[in-house]
């Protein structure tokens, strides 16, 4: 597959890369890894007249402790991020999501937690060839009227199954947005407009510059369900974050529970996580309760659009938010000894 | 618009006039004839394509050529020797039977190139995890995993 022709600008510093999108309009896309973005252009679904690459943007790859926080920059590669101490000491539900993002001789030398963040919605139905799609009439995400995914539907039901920001999204990371003479910080649970056409709330002048993730004192974890680990997106996912009170330690002072690619974002669950305050770490009974709960309220935003079959996926949420749980209670039990 | 790159493949250094819009496994099949290198999907998930730039395994269909401006290339073109004799990982597929239509001998060699020069004592585990990229249709892999053990210790060692 050939891609459309573009001009490719490839600015020396961020101060460049700003100027240019200020100036820039809406054709022009951002190139950083490319793994998602060129495939979205051989198939026609994007078609830009200008890409700025951020090849050498050395400044936005890195991962720093500073300030009771952990601060990685947009274009750091996946595999760095898998590699790093830190991250897996303090940010795990990231290492496991990370580890699961394409397969090493794909996606991660090339593919980095930016775009695997700022990845667009997928459908079934819209993530095909323009051949396929020239065949019907367009839907909404194409510009058209119509959902394949979900009858007589108003909207777009594209879903996000981005590992990164599931798992960032229960670490409660907040992302930093930068444009010409300004930045700005937002949180990444109020980054996402759950509209499947625009799915962040950014600007096309705007570039994606750090994540930061402030470290809590609780342990995290990631589940992933995937036909092929290596190559296919999510058909569920989970991301958890637990911790201890200081005085009991068996008890449970704070939780964040996200269930991803269920969604047009990845959905945070305040009334789960709510309910697991003050309960025991050790008490799986009660995860098995939550798990239960979250597959019901994430049920109601899935649409049959991911290749999976609906009854099984929402089964599986349950499944996915119990080993999760789990997973990040075991890591609070061993921290605290 | 054009643009001139210089890069080293396979060895040479060399300079090439490309288009903006082509990608590497465009350059080498369709412009200089390299067409050892097969394009499976096109969109980065069965690893036919894969090369080797800087030493990582990597799909070149989701490489742009502008970007391999100043690296080093290497295809499976580049593995054999002068006199025409085989790599030790590609003599090592065909003597334990890691090829049958041979469509995703190249990227499956390449990746294997890529993980034996960085670790060549990798087991099994770290042979399907370097590999997991790769789509194989015929062999079911077994025969696959067994050419790359066969010749683990040994990956640098017809350079």
């Amino acid at each position: 597959m050939r891609l459309p022709r573009f001009e490719y600008l490839e600015p020396s510093d961020l101060e460049g890369v700003l100027n240019l999108l200020a100036t820039q309009g809406d054709d022009t896309k951002i190139l950083a890894g490319g793994t998602d973005l060129l495939v979205r252009m051989k198939k026609g679904l994007l078609k830009p007249k200008t890409l700025i690459s951020l090849k050498a943007l050395n400044e936005l790859s890195y991962i720093n402790e500073e300030d009771g926080c952990i601060k990685i920059g947009a274009r750091t590669p996946i595999a760095d991020i898998i590699a790093s101490d830190l991250i897996q000491k303090e940010a795990f539900a990231l290492f496991e999501a990370c580890e699961k993002i394409g397969a090493i001789s794909i996606q991660h030398y090339r593919g980095t937690i930016g775009g695997n963040i700022l990845q667009d919605n997928r459908c079934i139905h819209y993530n095909q060839s323009e051949f396929h799609r020239s065949g019907r009439q367009p839907c909404h995400k194409d510009g058209g009227k119509i959902c394949y995914a979900r009858d007589e539907a108003d909207r777009c039901n594209s879903t996000c199954q981005s590992d990164g920001a599931t798992a960032l999204m229960a670490l409660g990371a907040s992302i930093t947005l930068a444009k010409k003479g300004t930045e700005r910080v937002v949180e990444i649970a109020n980054f996402y407009t759950t509209d499947g056409i625009m799915p962040f709330a950014m600007e096309s002048s705007e570039l994606l510059t750090e994540i930061v993730i402030s470290i809590q004192g609780g342990k995290s974890s990631y589940k992933r369900l995937a036909y092929r680990s290596a190559i296919d997106y999510p058909i569920v996912c989970a991301g958890v974050f637990l911790s201890a009170s200081d005085t009991k330690k068996d008890e449970i002072e704070d939780a964040r529970i996200v269930v991803g690619a269920m969604g047009r974002s990845p959905l945070f669950l305040v009334q789960e996580s709510f309910s697991l305050k003050g309960k025991n770490l050790n008490d799986t009974e009660v995860f098995k309760k939550v798990a239960d709960s979250s597959m019901n309220s994430a049920s109601t935003f899935a649409v049959h659009n991911v290749g999976s079959t609906l009854e099984y996926r929402c089964v599986m949420v349950s499944e996915m938010v119990l080993q999760a749980l789990k997973g990040a209670a075991q890591a609070v039990v061993a921290a605290k000894g | 618009m054009t643009t001139n790159i210089s890069f080293i493949l396979n060895g040479v250094e060399l300079s090439y006039e490309i288009k903006d819009h082509w990608t590497l496994s465009h350059l080498l099949r369709e412009e200089m004839g390299l067409i050892g290198t097969k394009e499976g999907c096109g969109n980065g998930e069965c690893g036919a394509c894969t090369v080797i730039v800087d030493k990582l395994a990597v799909n070149s269909c989701l490489y742009l050529a502008i970007e391999v401006e100043g690296k080093t290339v290497e295809t499976i073109e580049g593995l054999s020797s002068t006199e025409g004799s085989l790599h030790p990982i590609q003599q090592s597929f065909v003597d334990n039977g890691g090829i049958q239509c041979g469509f995703c001998s190249p990227g499956m060699i390449m990746s294997s190139k890529a993980l034996l020069d960085e670790n060549p004592d990798a087991d099994r585990e770290e042979i399907k995890h370097a590999l997991a990229g790769n789509i194989c249709r015929c062999t079911g892999y077994i025969q696959i995993f067994e050419s790359v053990e066969a010749v683990k210790g040994m990956g640098g060692q017809n350079e």
